[in-house]
């Protein structure tokens, strides 16, 4: 075989696109077999997923840490609402425009990050979150303040296209995130991440680089906020802003395993899944499903992911 | 018409804070020439490199690529124009091969390059062959050996075929035979029109492989020429030998004690891959003053943190007898073993009165009175100075209150580490003389750690040379010169 | 009538964001530390002090006494659990430490709040205030405990300040948070300084709790919004600044009253906010910030 190998062959060959086409194929059968109910949840899980994916991005590839990734969903999610809300245009247009402003978000919180160092940009980025907050619920008139605001339109009442939808999304967004991760260009992105300055040395402009993934990653959250606020038909500051949203999003994405764009699906999906299996203890469950994922954070850093593939390695 | 030096320095100045790290230096380095830029710690020499990687801005002054201005430039950008740099340390992509680490440095700046181009690849096969790391193209950076890592940099630095290569430390941390292969790769490079830029603490470890040797100290240059001519030039002989030099050397038999102070026997220390110390074993008597002289990276830092307890080590560390293995580093401070470190650690928010009230802190406010006041009589300009932030201290003052708070904690040992790093040479002569009058007026027993010949001879009662990670010349400071003092040029 | 209103009520409400923002920064200042289980530290002191005194039935002194001791405990507890495994965990990288730990004290504070959710209902809890009665203040009817908590806040503060620039403990933990090499060289174990610096914030923690407990109700849906507010104060102020975190504390304290006086309550935290983008977009150090 010569050393080097097609596009084609290389996708054929990976394992990773195997297992995870299988997992999408044997996931779309669910709608026939399951309830409703348990649709519903995995449709939220598989948004939640796409958030976690998008700041894996940012964090574990740029290496920009973005506690506020509900300030990028949320500006997504209610600018879609609120356009569908005032004019009614197609709803691919308020998908549209929740990702635009979501991308111009993102470029407003780079500014900073691309300043300053350290804690000080996690600290900007919450700050982002609390004015976005505050702006939510005072601007009620447009955005439906601590009531929440309710969309007109719904893309479909049906439980198993909204799941396909999501599972699609999901899907897409994966395949595009991690490709990107696996592409040159998510190369050059770790590289500035690790070693800036080094990264400068070889020749790459680490701005520019670091402005692409915030705007990718922005673009992705306000994309699947947006779509989430048509299945949810409604927008709420506790649901899309608030900084225990952004929190779930980051816990995810570290009990996933950080750096792998696919753990963070995985660590989403579980989360809402233990969320669920735990609901018989009622006010409890939050409590043990955080207590789980600080035994995780504790004793396995490399996340569940990073579990799988180390006992894949050392056999 | 005569080509255009590859890269011409002119004038370059840079300052941080108040502190001027390079001043008014200019050099030139012609297609197909190695030029060693050499220095002790401090004297600027890296600044410089990062001033034409455009990783610093400089205040004034011109670097030219092939006649182009680049001063001021940001660092991508120089890159581009032909600059590759070889970091002595860099964090590789962990989860990466070696060939991805190499494709990195070939990778073209732009954001729409979301398919692997195979042609890449087969470049970065060809380098890592011309370089030697074909053998491992397939393995993770963790698991390579650290001579391998080097190249691997090196790899990365020339993916871009540039016309100027700046390498930091080429052979710091390499065996004999890996220096030689290393310094072939270099050759190379000239070999094909590259203008190589070396920077280097001495002209000795570069001397075989640089066509010229540009000397800095303080921030200034000191002396241009091949490497023989700098290794004549006087002022360069007093920057790292001084003058002659007198010892008043104790024979070993005068101190009395039956079991050393301090023994070290067979400590060993790894970095990852790379040893930093390989079975070095010295001891020290009650009342001794002991130097090790030793290069920068030979190991002598390592061995202090060792006996300090701040990393692990195999072998055995003992004080009086007792073993120090197990016992916090603050635990072995507080037990008479006091070291000054290199980066001085001082609380540059404080006052000098106060960081030397921290360092009395475990004696009575009585003991502790009297104790300042005596080394307010050692250090005058302390005096003089007590109520002035650390920060604000100069650097020969910051030495002498780090050496001063440090006798606050009355050591029975007190280690040195470089010392006289980045000082002036009147301050040398000051902390010589405070260093003399410490060894005539009380018992107190020294380990001191240099690559400042002149400082650590004078001293010293025994001196051990420690290089590449281990002992190899053991004696009295006035055999030094005959017998190992060639090397500290 | 009202400016008098506003100088007063801000300068209670801003000595409490002192205190508890003061804590939080001596944390940051000496181990790097930001504890986002700060809030619910808080409420955890409020809701003790509320059980002891509403369930137990003992005097509002002794209920405060256990609420201070509550949120004590719980500093400690956060600090050997969960900050220091994490510290000395030889799995993660150093540099990626600060996400660890913050998302770690992140779990932390949701688990507490859950927890006295689950025990104590979301209600919010008012502590028995320990001075009763009003008094009159330039004209302005003024309950006397919010006196007493400004006074109980800047006492507080007072002995923090003599403890660190006065005592050598203090002195050494000065150092530690310019140089935590430099005291180990000194013979101080920074294991110490540690837990001393932990258990000292667990003390202000609880005070600041138990002391906000008096003046307004609070449940376990304050824990975000009061580590929220420690965190912008500290921020505004400069990491690891304590005198930049009481001037903040005073400038957030009073822009809030005035919002809420003068505009609207509902706008109480948003001038606050702003202020802070403009403070990270112009001076990212903060006003007193050192790095």
């Amino acid at each position: 075989m010569t050393p080097t190998r097609s596009l084609a062959s290389r996708i054929l060959l990976s394992r990773t696109v195997w297992i995870g086409l299988s997992v999408v194929l044997l996931a779309s059968t669910l709608p026939l077999y399951v309830s409703g109910y348990i649709l519903g949840l995995l449709t939220m899980a598989y948004y939640f997923g796409v958030f976690s994916m998008a700041w894996d991005l940012l964090f574990g590839f740029a290496g920009e840490v973005n506690f506020g990734p509900s300030f990028l969903i949320g500006l997504g999610a209610y600018t879609a609402g609120i356009l569908d809300n005032l004019y009614q245009p197609s709803i691919w247009l308020c998908l549209f425009g929740g990702a635009f402003a979501s991308v111009a978000g993102g470029v407003v919180l780079a500014l900073p990050a691309l300043r300053v160092r350290g804690p000080y940009f996690g600290l900007t980025t919450l700050v982002a979150v609390l004015i976005l907050q505050n702006f939510v619920i005072v601007a009620a008139g447009l955005t439906g303040g601590e009531i929440g605001l309710t969309v007109p339109d719904v893309i479909s009442v049906d439980a198993g296209v909204n799941y396909w939808i999501a599972l699609g999304f999901m899907a897409a967004s994966g395949a595009v995130l991690y490709a990107l991760s696996r592409s040159p260009v998510g190369l050059i992105l770790q590289a500035s991440g690790q070693d800036a300055v080094q990264a400068g040395a070889l020749g790459f402009n680490v701005t520019k680089h670091k402005l692409a993934a915030f705007v990718i990653s922005a673009f992705f959250s306000g994309l699947a906020g947006a779509l989430l606020v048509f299945y949810l038909g409604a927008a709420s500051v506790g649901t899309f802003v608030d900084v225990t949203v952004g929190v779930q999003v980051i816990i995810a994405a570290v009990l996933g395993g950080r750096r792998t764009i696919l753990g963070a699906a995985l660590g989403a999906v579980f989360l809402i899944a233990a969320g669920e299996a735990l609901r018989p203890l009622g006010d409890l469950s939050t409590f043990i499903v955080s207590a789980m994922a600080l035994v995780v954070v504790l004793l396995f850093p490399s996340g569940l992911l990073g579990l799988l593939t180390r006992a894949r390695e050392t056999t | 018409m005569i080509a255009a030096a590859h890269l011409e320095v002119k004038g370059l100045t840079k300052g941080f804070g108040g502190l001027v790290a390079v001043n008014d230096v200019g050099f030139t380095v012609k297609s197909g020439e190695i030029l060693g830029l050499i220095g002790p710690n401090g004297s600027g020499k890296s600044t410089v490199m990062k001033l034409i990687m455009g990783i610093e801005r400089p205040d004034a002054g011109s670097v030219r690529i092939e006649g182009v201005e680049v001063a001021g430039w940001p660092s991508h950008r120089i890159a581009r124009l032909g600059v590759g740099m070889v970091f002595q340390h860099s964090r590789p992509l962990h989860r990466q091969t070696v060939l991805e680490n190499i494709v990195l440095g070939l990778l073209p700046d732009r954001l729409m390059r979301l398919l692997p181009d195979p042609e890449i690849e087969a470049r970065a096969r060809a380098i890592a062959e011309r370089v030697g790391l074909s053998g491992v193209i397939d393995r993770r950076p963790a698991t390579l050996p650290f001579a391998d890592l080097r190249k691997m940099e090196l790899a990365k630095a020339i993916a871009r075929d540039p016309r100027v290569l700046l390498v930091d430390e080429p052979f710091a941390g390499l065996t004999a035979s890996e220096t030689m292969q290393f310094s072939e790769l270099i050759k190379a490079f000239r070999d094909d029109g590259c203008a190589v830029l070396l920077v280097d603490h001495n002209v000795k470890s570069v001397a075989a492989l640089v066509d010229r040797v540009f000397a800095m100290y303080v921030g200034e240059c000191i002396a241009e020429g091949t490497a023989a001519e700098v290794m004549r030039d006087e002022t360069v002989r007093r920057v790292y030998l001084g003058g002659s030099i007198e010892t008043a050397a104790r024979p070993e038999s005068s101190f009395g004690d039956r079991m050393p102070f301090l023994q070290v026997e067979n400590v060993s220390v790894h970095y990852g891959k790379a040893q930093a110390l390989e079975n070095v074993s010295l001891h020290v008597h009650q009342g001794e003053f002991v130097s090790v002289v030793g290069l920068n990276g030979a190991g002598k830092t390592t061995l202090f943190n060792a006996i300090s307890g701040m990393l692990p080590y195999s072998g055995d560390i003992r004080r009086q007898g007792r073993p120090l293995r197990g016992l916090t580093p603050a635990a072995i401070a507080r037990g008479g073993i006091v070291q000054c470190p290199e980066s001085r650690e001082l609380f540059g928010d404080m006052t000098v009165r106060e960081n030397l009230d921290l360092g009395g802190q475990h004696a009575t406010a009585e003991e502790s009175r009297e104790r300042m006041a005596w080394l307010f009589e050692l250090f005058p300009v302390l005096k003089a100075r007590q109520n002035q932030t650390a920060g604000t201290l100069s650097g020969g003052e910051q030495q002498m209150l780090t050496i001063a708070r440090a006798l606050m904690m009355r050591p029975d040992l007190l280690i040195l580490d470089e010392p006289t790093l980045g000082l002036a040479p009147v301050i040398l002569e000051q902390l010589s003389k405070a260093l003399e009058r410490l060894r005539q007026t009380t018992t107190i027993t020294v380990l001191l750690g240099e690559q400042n010949v002149t400082f650590a001879l004078p001293h010293a009662d025994r001196v051990y040379v420690l290089e590449h990670a281990r002992i190899v010349w053991a004696g009295d400071p006035s055999r030094f010169a005959a017998e190992a003092g060639t090397g500290y040029l | 009538m009202l400016i008098w209103q506003i100088l007063i009520d801000g300068f209670a409400v801003s000595a409490l964001y002192a205190l508890g923002a003061t804590g939080f920064t001596l944390i940051f200042g000496v181990s790097g530390v930001l504890n986002l289980s700060h809030g619910a530290l808080m409420v955890a002191a409020v809701v003790a002090a509320w059980v002891a005194g509403g369930e137990w039935g003992v005097s509002s002194h002794l209920g405060a006494i256990f609420g201070v001791l509550v949120g004590f405990v719980m500093s400690l507890l956060t600090y050997f659990a969960v900050v220091r495994p994490l510290q000395q965990s030889s799995k993660i990288r150093e540099e990626e430490k600060e996400i660890f730990i913050l998302t770690a004290t992140l779990l932390w504070g949701i688990m507490i709040s859950e927890l006295i959710a689950y025990l104590y209902t979301n209600n919010a809890k008012t502590v028995l205030p320990i001075v009763e009665g009003v008094v009159m203040l330039a004209g302005v009817r003024t309950p006397a405990n919010e006196v007493f908590t400004s006074v109980i806040c800047w006492l507080v503060i007072g002995l923090l300040w003599l403890l660190v620039n006065r005592t050598r403990a203090g002195k050494a933990v000065l150092a530690a948070s310019m140089n935590p090499r430099g005291v180990t060289l000194l013979g101080v174990e920074l294991s110490w300084i540690y837990v001393g610096v932990w258990a000292v914030y667990g003390m202000l923690v609880g005070i600041a709790g138990v002391l906000l407990g008096m003046f307004l109700g609070v449940s376990s849906y304050s824990v975000g919004p009061l580590t929220a507010s420690a965190f912008s104060i500290v921020v505004l102020g400069g990491l690891g600044s304590v005198s930049g975190s009481l001037i903040a504390a005073y400038v957030v304290g009073y822009l809030e009253t005035m919002t809420a006086y003068l505009v609207s309550p509902a706008y109480r935290t948003i001038p606050a906010l702003l202020l802070l983008v403009i403070v990270m977009y112009v001076r990212p150090r903060g006003l007193l910030g050192r790095r």
